[in-house]
């Protein structure tokens, strides 16, 4: 491409100072107060290390980062394995493709603070939609959605899954979609085995595909605040307070403003460990 | 694809479960489209599923929301409108220049790959990171509880989606068109003004769209920065009564009101879905 001048730099430099100036200068100034005693209405004092420290025995910061992997991990596991069976079923001519596509377009576009409430109308214990199934299929014992712990738990992971599983169905759909036929030609010679051609053809071909999707879904997932926030506000006792809900709280609501800092450069941390596996792996399409 | 023989039997699965994960994916929607129509005794008395068969449908909801109601939740959506569009407009236009320089030129100092991975990082980032210095911040520029500061936010969240797929149409455009116009003496921003951005104007509405969504559905800025006159829709959302006597038929209204526009118009942007939440990883 052409070279002249340097009004190149005019594309690129608006941009990157937004970066600078509304994400750079922020992160900046809470790793300051991360070092910092800073709770509104009191003097800030410098106390080095010792938010850092406190986190580790903080029995609710440990509370939140559990709750926070347990959902990270069910519900990644689940949106990709989901995803990914349906995107195999749907990889063939379906009459009416392009209507269930776009009819699973819709949850990812849903405002999850209001699907969260919907979630509450659906697996209200008595008069939800779920346990009025349940109840009709005969199960007798139905599931306290909101007031066991672990229910509580699998609550905000299964509107989770609702929400994200078409994403991780769409692109893995258009990821097998790009595989190349003759391979399949050739393998389907070999063997009948669909199992064989899945595992040794079809999986190592769509790895990178499904290695963004994976990445990309474990970014979000640790994420979530606004499902607990309006489906369980955290509850019940905190089984559903996860890290964003933890430091919200601290930050924003009991104005702990050095603690919550460092909380979330803690959870910063684990975010540019996730993200430089992906960039490592990307970089080269990003030329 | 290859056609490989199938058995009735497989046919017949096959479509069974197509037919269950549509209605796994509707059932959330139905469920709130009927509550909608009933009473609060329907509600509470006993589970209905069937409106007409189970139940008789009633507006009185509706007529409520769109009556006393009304003035509450109409301002919120002027407001979400107004933060999502402000934000959008904001994020395509610094997106759609970023997104051609890095498709377009080399860049010597800061490497081309770099400066992606620096834009994309932004969105590898949990909102909740920057909220609290960002909240003194606006609070610094006076601008808390206004629909500037929520634009401000929502146009740093969702411009890596218009950056990247930006970067991604542009690089897929042949450079012949634009290379024949600087022969012609044009410069850069006219070859881009003229020439590279109308032939990218599907690309620019569909980002538009995805950021419009995001930026509509946006939950945690919006809690912290508004209580009052720019609160957007999703906050008022959250502040529906929490209780044992939740109010299911007046919360399935707003709900319906909350979670249309943007899904609606994702519709439109379906051929870039792909592409762009994957920041152009994966073509769709």
């Amino acid at each position: 491409m052409l070279q002249k001048g340097r009004t190149k730099l005019l594309f690129v430099v608006p941009g990157i100072a937004w970066v600078l100036i509304f994400t750079i200068f922020p992160l900046l100034y809470s790793l300051r107060l991360s070092f910092y005693q800073a709770k509104m209405g009191t003097p800030m004092r410098f106390i080095g290390l010792q938010n850092y420290v406190r986190a580790f025995s903080d029995y609710r910061w440990t509370n939140a980062v559990f709750v926070t992997l347990f959902f990270v991990f069910c519900s990644v596991l689940l949106t990709v394995s989901l995803g990914l069976g349906l995107a195999m079923l749907f990889n063939r001519p379906i009459r009416g493709q392009r209507v269930f596509r776009s009819l699973f377009t819709i949850p990812m576009f849903t405002a999850p603070v209001a699907l969260g409430y919907l979630g509450l109308t659906m697996f209200h214990e008595e008069v939800g939609a779920i346990n009025t199934i349940l109840r009709a299929l005969g199960m007798l014992h139905l599931p306290a959605w909101f007031s066991n712990v672990w229910m509580a738990r699998w609550a905000i992971v299964i509107v989770d899954v609702w929400q994200w599983t078409p994403f991780c169905f769409l692109v893995l759909l258009a990821g097998l979609a790009a595989l190349p036929e003759e391979v399949y030609e050739a393998a389907v010679m070999d063997t009948a085995s669909g199992w064989l051609i899945f595992r040794y053809i079809t999986l190592p071909l769509l790895s990178p595909v499904l290695f963004t999707v994976i990445i990309l879904r474990i970014v979000e997932a640790f994420k979530v605040l606004d499902i607990p926030f309006s489906m369980t506000s955290g509850g019940p006792g905190a089984a559903t307070q996860t890290i964003s809900f933890y430091i919200y709280l601290t930050g924003l609501r009991n104005f702990n403003q050095g603690y919550a800092s460092a909380l979330a450069y803690l959870l910063l941390i684990a975010m540019v460990v996730i993200a430089t596996a992906h960039f490592r792996r990307m970089r080269h399409s990003f030329e | 694809m290859v056609q490989r023989h199938q058995s009735p039997v497989s046919r017949v699965l096959l479509w069974i479960i197509i037919l269950v994960a549509t209605t796994w994916c509707i059932f959330p929607f139905y469920w709130a489209i009927t509550t909608s129509f009933k009473t609060r005794n329907d509600i509470l008395t006993r589970p209905t599923l069937v409106p007409w068969l189970d139940f008789k449908p009633t507006l009185f909801n509706w007529q409520n929301e769109f009556g006393n109601r009304w003035p509450e939740i109409s301002h919120a959506i002027r407001n979400s409108l107004v933060i999502a569009i402000g934000a959008s407009v904001l994020s395509i236009g610094l997106g759609t220049l970023a997104g051609y320089g890095l498709a377009r030129f080399r860049f010597q100092r800061w490497k081309n790959r770099d400066m992606t991975m620096f834009f994309l990082s932004q969105r590898f980032l949990p909102p909740m990171v920057t909220a609290i210095p960002f909240f003194l911040m606006i609070n610094w520029l006076g601008l808390t509880d206004t629909l500037p500061g929520l634009i401000l936010a929502n146009a740093t969240f969702t411009m890596p989606f218009a950056v990247l797929i930006m970067r991604d149409v542009f690089k897929d455009m042949p450079p012949e068109m634009e290379e024949s116009a600087y022969v012609d003496g044009a410069s850069h921003l006219q070859a881009f003004w003229h020439i590279a951005l109308p032939l990218a104007a599907p690309a620019v509405s569909a980002a538009f769209i995805i950021c419009f969504a995001f930026a509509w559905n946006e939950f945690l800025f919006g809690l912290i920065l508004s209580y009052q006159n720019a609160t957007p829709v999703t906050v008022v959302i959250a502040g529906l009564e929490h209780t044992q006597g939740i109010q299911f038929q007046a919360v399935s209204t707003r709900l319906l009101l909350a979670i249309l526009p943007p899904a609606i118009l994702a519709l439109a942007a379906q051929r870039y879905i792909v592409r762009g939440l994957t920041f152009g990883a994966v073509k769709g």
